[in-house]
């Protein structure tokens, strides 16, 4: 096996909506900026404005894959196409969607010498929004009183079965909306639904300080590497606008018990929220890094890396002690893209900073 | 197809308009007025490349007559058609 | 198209010309790539163009081997965990007479919910005891007929436990009866309007009056949870709630309950319109359902062994589980078209028609010539003059040319029964057999087939009536003549 330094690594979820970014960029630039790390990294896309694409400062060259509806063995055959023209040592796959296609793969890839730390299918189902709840009284941690639904009729007798509003109804993959009423419930519902099928979660709202840890879970039970974070400003979505690393010895233990029970394989991210009451209560598992991942090489605890090492079989991670107070501001700003790249996008499915020609 | 229809469409897509498109061998189609980008099919690009050389709607449909080896009368209506699209995006 | 008027090969191959704009959140032409173009050239053994030429286009065509195999699977999860199981064949799901036998001979009930559907599995040779009565509309005489040959007879509500003991008395008999019951699993949106609901209370006081009856005998509960149960552990909640309830009425009342019907809903292999994600990786496998379902049935049922009670036979009433991938359906391309906004199109001659269920899947659908040119956005609508007529909405395709065949898949649970009869005839179903050999298990329909159930009132006898009266009859003798020929009347008699 090549030295983990000269990998190339394979990125997903390198859109950069300005509202609600994915995690792939912010994994690109944790990899790239590292300074043990020579490799380059491989950007997988899902449409022709996925800013990643043209990032070559991040994403030294980008290809599209199917939509992850398109199921696992049509990813399988554009993954060898790639492979066969670039040759990937890795994948960090980063989007909710995907994975359980790459989960699928996992062997399939591996024959090909495409290293995942990912979870098993098991373990991500445990951890998805409709098992959460059933996992959590298991092993003690609160969750906010929440249903799944199909009927939007619940939201008329919501009262009677016990839930007030204001609550947050919650797509399945992704994509959340506050509701104050019966009306805005059925309208976030419809939306949800459309766009990403059934079921939707509905959740109280508990009130509190909003927590996050991303971690990475080496399979056995333990949490190899963390940095915790707390919001300091959120977008009208919700997303984190501002934050700041905290140590949270609460949330830190809630997140190892959570690892412990599922056995936990990679990337993950801990949302919870600390009441006012102090308590630790669980919003949700996210089954991969967050989108403000970039924050735990500020803080010399590059998680990315780590998921590089520990694939490698390196023991020690050499991470740092983990300091607070360290900030984060997301900004938005302009990529430049020129026509002939776009160009190549539409017609090859593929963007690089050199001449290669990859149609396939 | 009505008259009028088609001559609001034929002066949308004056050869002038037209030759302002980027259209590149690959059909990727870039309209530098709008901002706008298409693609467009083998056939396409052929009667696009007729019509840019200011050539009428008679005499891009006998080219892609003679290069599809179609009788006329389709070529002419498909012709006909296809300058329709155009005139709705451009 | 004079093709071989010329015999120099064309510079570029025809299509119409087209343009097509980039539109945000769609760019991306490997988005819905597949894995190769779906190409198969025979569907259960036997040859596509062969099976269009003996039989026509449109097609059903079923597979006996695969239905047996898929029910031998489905009853041995079952069976391995719990001993006393037992299958009751949904006629709902696909009463083809033939694929009804098939299930029977492995062992199945009939479960039927209907006269008609009672009726027709007494006509199949089904005994009355082998018939388990469901369904909110069961009319007198189709339960006295069943009362009368011992049929289960599962109860919707009130009204039909008053007849049916009523129709029990008369005969000086007791009716086996088992109650169909709702509640809230807290998994899937309970079905309340079928049976007597759990919580309300409704369901003990129907037990109490079925127990207190001394023409009913109360052996049974039943549930149906609803269709494409995603959630294994649905069925647990399911099963805990009727054991708690077979216990509690059981210590109340003077009843011995038998059976515990579980009804169905396990889920097919096909795409709903609503999932995000392909089937493989939404549809849990069989066995997780059963092993949650006997378990249940396992952890609630053991204090009885502290009584003289035995354990209940557990009955599960399949039905697209069973029948959907048994069956897939070739149609033909009648024509082909490019829609105004780009994407390529096909009429073909099956739709909603015959396809009810396009309404709410994304059937796979599968070329069968020779490879030609690359995949594009394909509709696919059918024959009807409904603009909801539309096979699939979204398919990766390549370019299409009209008598191309396509194989739609699976389409077994479903679509021979609710398929419509709305201006076209409805086509043969065919049976691939274990050995091989093809036969027709449905006939194609005919005019005389659709005109069978007409009557002509005498005044409408013909379309175009002779006015009376001196001078002014409008018919020449020869139009008269030729009306006469005509009759409709005379096409069905004959
Ligand atoms: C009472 C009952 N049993 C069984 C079935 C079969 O259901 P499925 O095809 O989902 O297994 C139905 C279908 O509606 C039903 O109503």
């Amino acid at each position: 096996m090549r030295n983990w330094r000269h990998w190339k690594v394979a990125v997903t979820g390198i859109n950069a909506h300005a509202e609600n970014p994915g995690p792939g960029l912010a994994v690109a630039r944790c990899l790239v900026e590292h300074r043990e790390f020579r490799g380059s990294v491989l950007g997988l896309a899902y449409d022709a404005l996925d800013a990643g694409l043209y990032d070559h400062d991040n994403c030294q060259s980008s290809y599209l894959i199917p939509y992850p509806s398109a199921g696992d063995e049509a990813l399988l055959e554009r993954i060898k196409v790639i492979h066969s023209l670039e040759g990937i040592d890795a994948v960090i796959p980063c989007l909710d969607s995907e994975l359980q296609n790459f989960i699928s793969l996992r062997s399939e890839l591996a024959d090909l010498g495409i290293q995942m730390l990912i979870p098993s299918r098991d373990q991500f189902n445990l951890r998805a929004k409709n098992h959460l709840v059933d996992l959590c009284s298991k092993i003690g941690v609160a969750v906010p009183r929440s249903k799944m639904l199909t009927d939007p009729g619940f939201f008329d007798r919501a009262a009677r079965e016990g839930f007030e509003y204001p609550l947050v109804v919650k797509g399945v993959f992704y994509d959340a909306a506050i509701v104050y009423n019966a009306f805005e419930a059925k309208a976030a519902f419809s939306r949800l639904v459309g766009k990403w099928g059934y079921p939707c979660l509905v959740q109280e709202v508990v009130n509190g300080d909003e927590l996050n840890l991303a971690g990475v879970g080496d399979g056995r039970g333990n949490l190899t590497g963390f940095v915790m974070m707390r919001k300091r400003a959120v977008t009208d979505k919700g997303k984190a606008w501002a934050g700041v690393t905290v140590v949270d010895e609460a949330l830190h233990a809630t997140a190892s018990k959570l690892v412990r029970a599922l056995a936990w394989r990679g990337p993950l991210e801990v949302e919870v929220i600390k009441g006012t009451d102090g308590k630790i209560y669980l919003i949700e598992i996210n089954p991969r890094f967050p989108s403000w991942i970039y924050l735990s090489h500020a803080v010399d605890r590059n998680l990315p890396v780590a998921v590089l090492r520990m694939l490698a079989g390196e023991k020690d991670l050499q991470l740092t002690q983990h300091e607070p107070g360290t900030f984060f501001i997301r900004h938005a700003r302009e990529l430049i893209v020129n026509l002939k790249d776009f160009e190549s996008v539409l017609v090859n499915g593929y963007c690089g900073g050199d001449a290669v020609d990859r149609s396939a | 197809m009505t008259d009028s229809l088609l001559a609001g469409a034929l002066s949308q897509c004056s050869g002038d308009r037209l030759r302002q498109l980027a259209v590149s061998d690959t059909g990727f189609v870039f309209d530098p007025q709008t901002g706008q980008s298409f693609t467009v099919n083998a056939t396409g690009r052929l009667v696009l490349d007729c019509l840019k050389r200011s050539d009428g709607l008679e005499e891009a449909a006998q080219c892609l007559a003679e290069d599809c080896d179609v009788p006329l009368e389709l070529a002419l209506s498909s012709v006909e058609a296809f300058l329709m699209q155009l005139g709705r995006y451009l | 198209m004079p093709e071989n008027s010329s015999p120099k090969r064309p510079k570029l191959a025809w299509e119409p010309p087209f343009i097509q704009p980039h539109r945000v959140g769609e760019i991306n032409k490997f988005g819905r790539h597949r894995p190769r173009e779906a190409r198969v050239a025979s569907v259960f053994g036997v040859d596509v163009e062969l099976l269009k030429k003996n039989y026509g286009s449109p097609l059903f065509v079923t597979s006996e081997e695969r239905l047996r195999a898929n029910v031998r699977r489905i009853k041995k999860a079952f069976a391995v965990r719990w001993g006393n199981t037992c299958h009751g064949w949904s006629y709902k799901t696909n009463y083809i007479s033939a694929v009804c036998n098939i299930l029977h001979q492995e062992g199945s009930l009939a479960e039927v919910v209907s006269a008609f559907e009672y009726e027709k599995a007494r006509a199949l040779g089904v005994p009355g005891e082998m018939i388990i009565f469901n369904g909110p509309n069961k009319g007198r005489a189709i339960l006295e007929r069943a009362v009368a040959e011992g049929a289960q007879i599962h109860l919707d509500h009130l009204d039909e436990l008053n007849l049916v003991e009523a129709v029990a008395a008369a005969q000086g008999r007791k009716a086996r009866v088992a109650l169909r019951l709702n509640f809230d699993t807290g998994y899937s949106e309970p079905w309340s309007r079928f049976g007597f609901n759990l919580e309300s209370g409704q369901a003990r006081q129907a037990a109490k009056l079925a127990a207190a009856s001394p023409h009913l005998q109360l052996c049974g509960l039943h549930s149906h949870l609803g269709t494409f149960i995603l959630e294994p552990r649905a069925y647990g909640e399911q099963v805990k709630i009727m054991c708690k309830f077979m216990r509690e009425i059981e210590s109340s009342e003077d009843v011995q309950i038998d059976v515990i019907d579980i009804g169905g809903g396990l889920p097919s292999m096909n795409a709903l319109q609503s999932i995000y994600l392909p089937p493989e990786q939404v549809v849990p496998s069989i066995n997780e359902y059963a092993e949650v379902i006997c378990g249940t049935l396992i952890e609630e049922t053991r204090y009885r062994s502290h009584t003289n009670r035995g354990l209940p036979k557990l009955v599960f009433e399949s039905g697209r589980a069973v029948v959907d991938d048994a069956q897939v359906l070739i149609t033909s391309v009648v024509g082909t078209k490019r829609l105004p906004d780009g994407r390529a199109a096909a009429v073909l001659d099956a739709g909603t028609n015959l396809l009810f269920t396009a309404y709410w899947y994304n059937h796979k659908v599968e070329t069968t010539g020779e490879a030609r040119g690359a995949l594009a956005d394909t509709v696919l609508f059918g024959p009807l003059c409904m603009n909801i007529d539309v096979v699939r909405q979204s398919v990766q395709l390549p370019p299409l040319r009209a008598g191309d065949s396509l194989v739609v898949s699976p389409v077994g649970a479903y679509n021979n029964s609710q398929w419509m009869q709305f201006i076209e005839y409805r086509p043969n179903v065919v049976l691939v057999h274990e050995d091989g050999d093809v036969s027709v298990i449905r006939a194609a329909e005919d005019l005389s087939v659709m005109m069978a159930q007409d009557r002509l009132p005498e005044h409408l006898a013909t379309p175009f009536a002779p006015v009376r009266g001196a001078g002014c009859n409008r018919f020449d003798a020869e139009a008269e003549k030729q009306a006469k020929t005509l009759r409709p009347f005379r096409i069905c008699r004959g």
